[in-house]
């Protein structure tokens, strides 16, 4: 028997795995070898010492350091959970929420993406203002509108641009007089009278009628403190509601009727808006109104003085043509600020001057 | 070869549930092997006191996933056989076997020795040869190759079948027997360079 064969058979041999046959074959090899024999003895000794290895005992501590290692670990882990609670969120759960976030993201990022542009773009292309505009901006768009209209001949107004008080009295009258433009002819006459003005066609188509805001400014009051502080509280709603007052007075000396009426007017802190050849257009405290009534009586040649409501479509119309004089319109515009604050509470009156 | 009895599988159901009184009497009854497993793969007393205990908290967090309580026994080699070569690689990584010579001082339960020149069967002292003979095992264990020494310290050291080591490896029967003679054999040429 070759001796690599025999060597490779030493572990069968020394387990006593080999048939009887192998066996006797490998120990006759053995006793003729001597080399074969010698490693078999080392390989013997080698196996013997193997098997003579005890086991080592497990040191004292050991129980009660893997405890304390586990709770070690475990406060650690608690710590992390605690700390990276997302991290250790199942993933079942984790997934749909973090696909429903980017979702969300794409749909946002879109949304900011497409809408802006258009939101910017949109009052350039229509030339509509955008809803949300400031008072300040509807103003001047009030105004620009205005304008527009007084290059058409129907409205006057001042030319400085108005402070927005103003234009915002000026949007509480329109809509008053608006109602009336589809239901009365005389306010269309009147319209008419507007564009060709003639003093004595337009009185003809006026009514007398006693407002009623001016029968109670004028009625007497004990405590005058107290009715400015309603007046105050109102006078939007009242600066809304009121309509102008006109006046027809019958004057036999036409200058000296003018220069009473301005002292007048004067007189009861009121302003003289515009002027024109017979009319004039004047502001007066509400409060002093009945007074002034009064004692424009005494400036009439007859004594006598006719109040209408006039019952017309534009405050435009209320107001003198467009070659009118302003007379008085540097006087209001210097002090703007405490006109268009007044001009809440107070009566716009207009004095239509007919020579007799 | 050493046997002991098995872990009883109400014990293994009662770990699985969490019982803490249950794992500690797997830890009783399994200790001494995994930790002598741990010593014969490290060939250090304290490194392998640390990794048997790694071996024990990673079968109370994993008892659950075994399937079959009756090879608990295969399955916790299994576990110890891994931390041991994971163990080995950390080890060797850090040059920790890079010293080590027949002739070093081998680390003991009583401590460090000086490494026996002469052969310990002439020592008239059982008790002291039986100390050289382990320690040369174990010094010649350090030399081999790690798949090497795992047959050996399975078979030889720790009596198992190769059927058992069959399964625990992954390897045939016979490759496995092959393997090991293979591994006496180098084990043998190792003690006789040695001088023994």
């Amino acid at each position: 028997m070759d001796c690599e064969k025999v060597r490779d058979r030493f572990s069968s041999l020394w387990e006593k795995e080999l048939t009887p046959f192998h066996e006797k074959g490998i120990k006759e090899h053995l006793s003729s070898c001597p080399e074969c024999q010698r490693e078999f003895q080392q390989f013997e000794k080698t196996m013997r010492w193997l098997h003579s290895v005890g086991e080592v005992e497990v040191p004292d501590a050991f129980l009660p350091g893997l405890h304390k290692r586990m709770e070690e670990r475990k406060r650690i882990r608690s710590t992390e959970k605690s700390r990276k609670g997302w991290f250790n969120f199942p993933l079942p759960l984790k997934l749909p929420v973090q696909a429903a976030a980017m979702v969300a993201i794409v749909f946002l990022v879109l949304y900011l993406t497409k809408m802006m542009p258009l939101g910017e773009y949109r009052p350039r292309e229509t030339g509509q203002p955008p809803s949300s505009l400031s008072v300040g901006k509807k103003s001047e768009q009030v105004l620009a509108q205005k304008e527009l209209e007084r290059g058409r001949g129907t409205i006057k107004i001042p030319a400085e641009a108005p402070r927005p008080k103003d234009v915002e009295q000026a949007k509480a009258l329109l809509p008053e007089e608006k109602k009336f433009e589809p239901t009365t002819p005389q306010a269309k006459a009147e319209t008419k009278g507007a564009e060709a003005p003639s003093p004595k066609t337009e009185l003809l188509a006026l009514k007398k009628i006693e407002s009623k805001e001016a029968a109670k400014a004028a009625a007497p009051s004990p405590e005058p403190g107290k009715i400015e502080k309603e007046w105050v509280v109102r006078r939007k709603s009242v600066a809304a509601t009121k309509p102008p007052q006109e006046i027809v007075l019958k004057i036999s000396d036409r200058e000296k009727a003018i220069s009473q009426l301005r002292e007048l007017v004067k007189q009861f802190r009121g302003e003289i808006v515009i002027t024109k050849e017979n009319e004039f257009l004047a502001s007066l405290p509400a409060g002093s109104f009945s007074e002034f009534n009064r004692r424009l009586v005494g400036v009439s040649s007859t004594g006598q003085a006719d109040k209408v409501i006039m019952r017309k479509q534009t405050t435009g119309d209320l107001r003198p043509p467009q070659e009118a004089e302003k007379e008085a319109v540097g006087e209001k515009w210097r002090e703007p600020e405490k006109v268009a604050t007044d001009e809440e509470s107070r009566i716009v009156v207009r004095i239509l001057l007919v020579q007799e | 070869m050493k046997t002991s009895p098995r872990v009883q599988k109400e014990v293994i159901e009662s770990c699985k549930a969490g019982d803490e009184t249950a794992f500690t009497e797997i830890v009783l009854h399994s200790q001494k092997k995994v930790f002598n497993i741990a010593y014969r793969m490290l060939g250090n007393l304290e490194e392998a006191k640390d990794l048997a205990q790694e071996v024990f908290i990673s079968v109370f967090e994993s008892i659950k996933d075994l399937r079959e309580e009756v090879k608990f026994d295969a399955w916790l080699t299994q576990i110890t056989l891994n931390h041991c070569r994971n163990r080995w690689k950390y080890l060797k990584r850090r040059q920790y076997f890079n010293s080590d010579s027949l002739d070093d001082p081998v680390e003991t339960e009583d401590g460090d020795v000086p490494r026996a020149v002469c052969d310990p069967s002439d020592n008239p002292e059982a008790l002291y040869e039986k100390k050289m003979i382990e320690q040369l095992i174990q010094r010649g264990l350090q030399k081999l190759k790690e798949d090497q020494r795992e047959l050996l310290v399975l078979r030889d050291l720790q009596g198992c079948s190769y059927e058992e080591m069959s399964g625990m490896l992954g390897l045939p029967e016979g490759t496995v027997k092959s393997k090991l003679h293979r591994a006496r054999m180098d084990l043998k040429r190792v003690l006789e360079r040695a001088g023994h």
